[in-house]
């Protein structure tokens, strides 16, 4: 712990740093400007001079573009990325580049993990400016950062080194939600469950999330909450987060290594990411006096006897050993809510509660849970039932022969080809699909300032050294890529396989001409 | 009591008519006062009833029904019955002597049996194609058949029994033979259309007083009844105060246990498959309805009601004495005495007061038993099985499930109740009972007629305690309104109806146009709830397989789309929940105005149902003009004008897309470049070019 071990940390080739353009703008308080900063171990003229670049970057760019300034620096050996993720506060990720040691990153996909970093927060403490202007010396701001962005990059740990994503993970989309294809029987089952559930708390206002596996089923909160709290149930709260312990980003893992082996809370990990899971003594953080909660810590949760999952993260009560109700901010209303969490088999229900209509504090969540046991239980088992039945396992949306990415950029949803699948692909056919997306977003960018409310048709087929075809279509909102290894030479063959594809999967949305 | 106005106060707590009863006989009576007549009759397989020679016809029942009359010869009359085609009347004039009279021709003939040894206990007709007639005597059955004339009777077949008594019913077909000394052994006979079916020889059990008491049975105490088309029998045990049911089937007799008396005298009627059981001595009638599984009653035992008399008779003098101004004089008390001493039951449904001749119809008080319980799943379940008046269970039930809705009942109990409802449709579809094409005109001018009194419902949202006051004040002035002499003639309206539905069961577009609709325009508030409501009926439609019309679809999507919950609305579309169709499609994109993703999903439906002409119109509409042109030369669309694409392209002010547009249609429509259509456009094409040259 402390210095020694700091040093050592996996931070190579990695910084990123959190800093609020409306600080320390007096000569000589610069580093009231940072509001975290990894490696934290970096000297402090070091820190500056990387805020430093980019607020000036920032500044200068902001002439011509005031909406939207600086989004990336491409250095020779180091890409910057810029995400602003509330007015004036920015967050930068430096990477290193590297062809050996497959440092081949896709821009987006990294501002992606900035801004699940942020919402993420978002979702736990709120919006940073209001944390800062609680108390304006930005103590309890970097409190909160601190282990709480240690925490979320700890599930990228993979040995010593933290692994963002890179050209081999072309084939996922980071920011979206997964969803289980039911049929209308179940969805209606789920659906009543639903209903059950939200007026079973007997509160107004109630939300729920519903997942079976790693797999969202329903929602009814608003899309940027959903994936929020998406990607929150299926690293923290889902069977497989339970069982597999301190295990990354299943997004990133997922179908590397086999769901099923329970992989228990292993020292080897914990010790590794030493760094990761106890602060080092010179972090921001010193100062205890900040009562600071890390719901990313993991192992943290288990569920509990009545089926309810439960946390100490949260602490207890006062004068009490109950373990206290975890609280979420909303996005979308600002409200914030109880979350209560109820697992069967492999369904996750996920029901929120206003804080508001709740007065009792965990008296009356309590009874809340208990009235939804007794109202919903019947149907709980059903729904888990009627899916169980539709569950096609891991490789349920494998089609053979595709390698695939479906994306709906309305409904922030994607599909994707079982991660086990998409290693088999050659390097090649990654290296080019993350290049092809890479223009795609870049096209996709360019066509939102040009027109705003009009979504862009663009269709690319790629012929790759190793005779794969590489194909990318973007139509009203949707996108589809696809890699078709082993296949006939000819376009005709490519784009007739992708309209198979499109009029067998995509309900024909992407066959129009 | 019209139905009109029994509607309109459905659920109240107790209908406004005089007392609180659920089964009631309506004034007047059927008056058969035929002077120095002795012996009363009852044919129940013409459903006659028959004083000396002049019979009324009891179904369908009404009071002023004129008798008929037929000459026959002087002599005692044990008993009397018309054959089944009415041709022949035969009287039993002795123990030995059965005659036979000719309606048409007048002739008669006689049929006797061996004087010594046996004696006449009965006999019925039937229309089993072995025999005609069925002589029971007390050494067994006689089975006869009539020549092609009519004029004599051929022995077809004995059975050789000891008889003590027998019953039969026309109804079931069957008749008990009870032999033994206890008379509690019984053969049971069926004489069905289909042939003769010989029961198993059956004991019935009976308590004993004591040790040694060997109790006889009585024919009294023993009763045959047909419900929901099966055959029980229902025997007394006065020890034991228990009614033991025996239920019949085709190669056994099984007991289907007990329900308790409370009374020495009983009587069963069967109204419309309820099992009443009068408890003559308490004057009180305790329903059953046997086809649920319990043995509970329906509702608490409660006094036959004589409605339709003036108030200021004795009887229901009790609730609005004061009111009433002139009591009808022709009104006497014997008339309105329930339960008299000389009071017989004739199954099913009729009681005839038999020292004043007066034969009275029970009827069943259908909003009075569904107004009586809270359980309204069971309510809907026992309405649903009602066949004799279809269509006021129908009211009833569409009136109870809008109303639940309206109240805001817990979800789960609604969805019970829709799920009742939908369960018993689609069994009477199964059965063909569901007639379609029921006059829906009339359900709906009766259940209009239940919403025109809005403050009925609104004091009920509001609850408290001045809402029953209301209540009872609507209730009792719409009696007043009603006088006496409207009865009958309602009485008429309501038979008419019940030939028309046979069965009251709601389909699902009846259920959204009389309560989902309804129910939609009355709410205020959160509509969450009504979309949960849908849901629950969506799932019970689904799980009897029943398809629902897209109305209801529509519905739910403005209901969510009213609440801003998009996220559902497109799960409900994506997992189909709400079935795609083009009017699901159409509410879609009406609703996307607000959100672009739903009106996607309106679009998406739209090329999947392969509506291609609404498809380019909407894309035309969005602005995406040459999407929209290549999918029409796709699928070939040639519905869509040209002029439509060119007067957008040019309003877009874009002179590339003009001339894109116009490219496309002078290379894929043949002509086109003869129209005056592609020479305006041209030459608008090269002004704008020519104006950004300069």
């Amino acid at each position: 712990m402390g210095m020694a071990t700091a040093n050592s940390g996996g931070s190579e080739g990695m910084e990123l740093c959190i800093f609020d353009l409306r600080r320390g703008q007096q000569e000589g308080q610069e580093l009231d400007k940072i509001l975290f900063f990894f490696p934290a171990d970096l000297p402090f003229s070091t820190q500056l001079s990387v805020i430093g670049l980019s607020e000036g970057l920032i500044t200068f760019t902001r002439i011509f573009s005031p909406e939207a300034a600086c989004e990336l620096i491409e250095a020779e050996r180091h890409s910057h990325v810029f995400y602003e993720a509330e007015p004036d506060i920015w967050m930068v990720m430096v990477v290193e580049k590297s062809k050996e040691a497959e440092a081949i990153w896709r821009i987006d996909a990294l501002r992606e993990v900035l801004k699940e970093i942020h919402s993420l927060f978002m979702m736990f403490y709120g919006p940073v400016r209001e944390m800062l202007e609680k108390d304006p010396s930005g103590g309890l701001t970097r409190a909160h950062l601190y282990p709480f962005v240690m925490d979320y990059l700890s599930d990228f740990l993979v040995g010593k080194k933290t692994q963002l994503p890179s050209f081999r993970d072309c084939l996922k989309e980071f920011g979206t939600v997964q969803m289980l294809t039911v049929g209308r029987e179940a969805a209606i089952e789920v659906q009543s469950l639903v209903r059950v559930l939200e007026s079973g708390a007997g509160a107004t206002h109630c939300y729920s999330l519903i997942l079976f596996q790693d797999l969202l089923v329903s929602t009814t909160l608003s899309p940027d909450d959903t994936i929020n709290l998406f990607a929150y149930a299926i690293q923290r709260l889902s069977p497989r987060a339970l069982s597999s312990g301190a295990s990354s980003w299943s997004y990133l893992r997922r179908g590397s290594t086999p769901s099923h082996v329970v992989v228990g809370p292993t020292f080897a990990t914990v010790s590794v990411s030493d760094q990761f899971h106890h602060l080092p003594a010179n972090s921001p953080s010193q100062d205890n006096s900040y009562h600071v909660k890390r719901p990313l810590q993991h192992n943290r949760w288990s569920k509990g006897k009545d089926g309810f999952l439960v946390t100490d993260i949260w602490g207890t009560e006062t004068g009490s050993l109950i373990p206290s109700t975890p609280t979420i901010w909303l996005q979308q209303t600002g409200e914030r809510m109880y979350l209560c969490a109820y697992q069967y088999k492999s369904l996750t229900l996920i029901l929120l509660v206003p804080l508001s209509s709740i007065l009792n504090g965990e008296q009356g969540v309590s009874l809340v849970k208990q009235q939804v046991l007794e109202n919903a239980s019947l149907k709980i088992l059903k729904v888990e039932e009627k899916l169980s039945k539709g569950w096609g396992g891991e490789n349920a949306y494998h089609v053979s022969g595709y390698r695939y990415l479906l994306i709906d950029d309305d409904r922030n949803v994607s599909r994707a080809s079982p991660p086990a699948k998409v290693t088999t692909l050659a390097k090649e056919s990654l290296l080019a699909m993350s290049k092809l997306r890479e223009e795609v977003d870049l096209e996709k960018s360019r066509s939102k300032w040009d027109n705003a409310d009009r979504d862009k048709d663009l269709e690319i087929c790629i012929r790759v050294k190793n005779n794969a075809w590489v194909i990318a279509r973007t139509t009203r909102g949707k996108e589809l890529y696809m890699v078709l290894e082993r296949a006939n030479e000819t376009l005709l063959y490519a784009s007739d396989a992708f309209e198979k594809f499109s009029d067998r999967y995509c309900g024909g949305a992407f066959s129009l001409d | 009591m019209s139905g009109k106005a029994s509607s309109s106060q459905l659920s109240v707590s107790s209908s406004g008519s005089g007392g609180l009863s659920h089964v009631y006989i309506q004034h007047p009576p059927l008056r058969c006062n035929v002077p120095r007549s002795r012996g009363l009759f009852y044919d129940d397989g013409n459903k006659l009833f028959i004083i000396q020679v002049f019979s009324w016809k009891t179904a369908p029942f009404d009071p002023l029904v004129a008798p008929t009359s037929d000459l026959i010869s002087e002599g005692p009359i044990l008993s009397i019955r018309y054959s089944l085609d009415a041709k022949i009347i035969a009287i039993q004039r002795t123990s030995q002597e059965i005659q036979f009279f000719h309606r048409e021709t007048g002739q008669n003939f006689c049929h006797k049996c061996n004087p010594e040894s046996e004696s006449i206990l009965g006999f019925f007709w039937t229309d089993c194609p072995l025999c005609h007639f069925v002589l029971v005597k007390n050494s067994g059955l006689d089975l006869l058949a009539c020549d092609a004339e009519s004029k004599s009777l051929q022995l077809v077949k004995t059975r050789k029994l000891n008889v003590s008594w027998y019953l039969y019913t026309h109804e079931s077909r069957m008749v008990l033979l009870a032999s033994g000394m206890q008379c509690n052994t019984f053969s049971g006979f069926q004489f069905s259309s289909a042939g003769i079916v010989c029961l198993p020889k059956f004991e019935m059990i009976m308590a004993k007083s004591e040790a040694n008491s060997k109790p006889v049975l009585a024919a009294e105490d023993v009763y045959i009844a047909t419900i929901y088309g099966r055959i029980y029998c229902l025997q007394i045990d006065r020890v034991a105060m228990l009614l033991h049911s025996y239920r019949f089937y085709q190669d056994a007799v099984v007991q289907q246990g007990s329900l308790p008396i409370y009374s020495s005298q009983i009587a069963v009627s069967v109204v419309d498959n309820v099992l009443l059981i009068h408890q003559v001595d308490a004057k009180v009638v305790i329903l059953y309805d046997i086809f649920a599984n319990s043995r509970a009653p329906i509702s608490a035992p409660l006094p036959l009601l004589l409605r339709g008399l003036p108030r200021s008779n004795s009887f229901t003098s009790r609730s609005t004495a004061k009111d009433s101004e002139s009591p009808e004089a022709n009104i006497s008390d014997s008339e309105s005495k329930i339960y008299g001493d000389d009071w017989t039951f004739m199954i099913p449904d009729l009681a005839c007061d038999v020292s004043n001749k007066l034969l009275w119809k029970i009827n069943l008080d259908l909003e009075a038993i569904s107004a009586c319980s809270s359980e309204v799943p069971s309510v809907l379940e026992f309405l649903q099985h009602r066949k004799l008046e279809a269509s006021k269970a129908k009211q009833l039930c569409l009136a109870i499930t809008h109303n639940l809705i309206l109240e805001r009942r817990p979800v789960l109990m609604v969805a019970k109740a829709v799920e009742v409802l939908m369960v018993s449709y689609s069994q009477a579809l199964k059965t063909g009972s569901y007639l379609k094409g029921i006059k829906d005109t009339e359900v709906n001018a009766q259940f209009k007629s239940l919403k025109t009194n809005p403050k009925v419902n609104k004091e009920k949202l509001s609850g408290g305690a001045e809402r029953s006051s209301t209540e009872v004040h609507i209730s009792s002035s719409q009696s007043q309104q009603l006088g006496p002499a409207n009865s009958p003639l309602n009485a008429s309206v309501s038979e008419r109806q019940e030939s028309q539905l046979t069965s009251p069961a709601i389909s699902p577009d009846e259920m959204y146009s009389f309560v989902f609709a309804p129910v939609e325009e009355e709410m205020v508030g959160d509509s969450s709830y009504l979309v949960a409501i849908i849901l629950e009926f969506l799932r019970s439609a689904s799980s009897v397989k029943k398809k629902v019309k897209p109305n209801i679809n529509v519905l739910a999507i403005q209901l969510l789309a009213r609440n801003e919950r998009y996220a559902e609305l497109s799960l409900f579309i994506i997992n189909k929940v709400l079935e795609p169709s083009k009017k699901v499609a159409m509410q879609l994109l009406e609703s996307g105005g607000q959100n672009s993703q739903v009106r996607k999903l309106g679009l998406d439906m739209l090329r999947q149902l392969s509506f291609h002409h609404d498809y380019v119109l909407q894309l035309v509409q969005d602005g995406y003009y040459l999407e929209a042109l290549r999918y029409a030369r796709k699928h070939k669309v040639v519905t869509v004008r040209p002029s439509l694409f060119l007067e957008a392209a040019l309003a877009s002010n874009d002179s590339q897309l003009l001339a894109a547009v116009l490219r496309f249609f002078s290379d894929f429509t043949p002509g086109f470049k003869t129209t005056s259509d592609c020479h305006t456009y041209n030459r608008i094409l090269y002004e704008m070019n020519s104006a950004v040259a300069v």
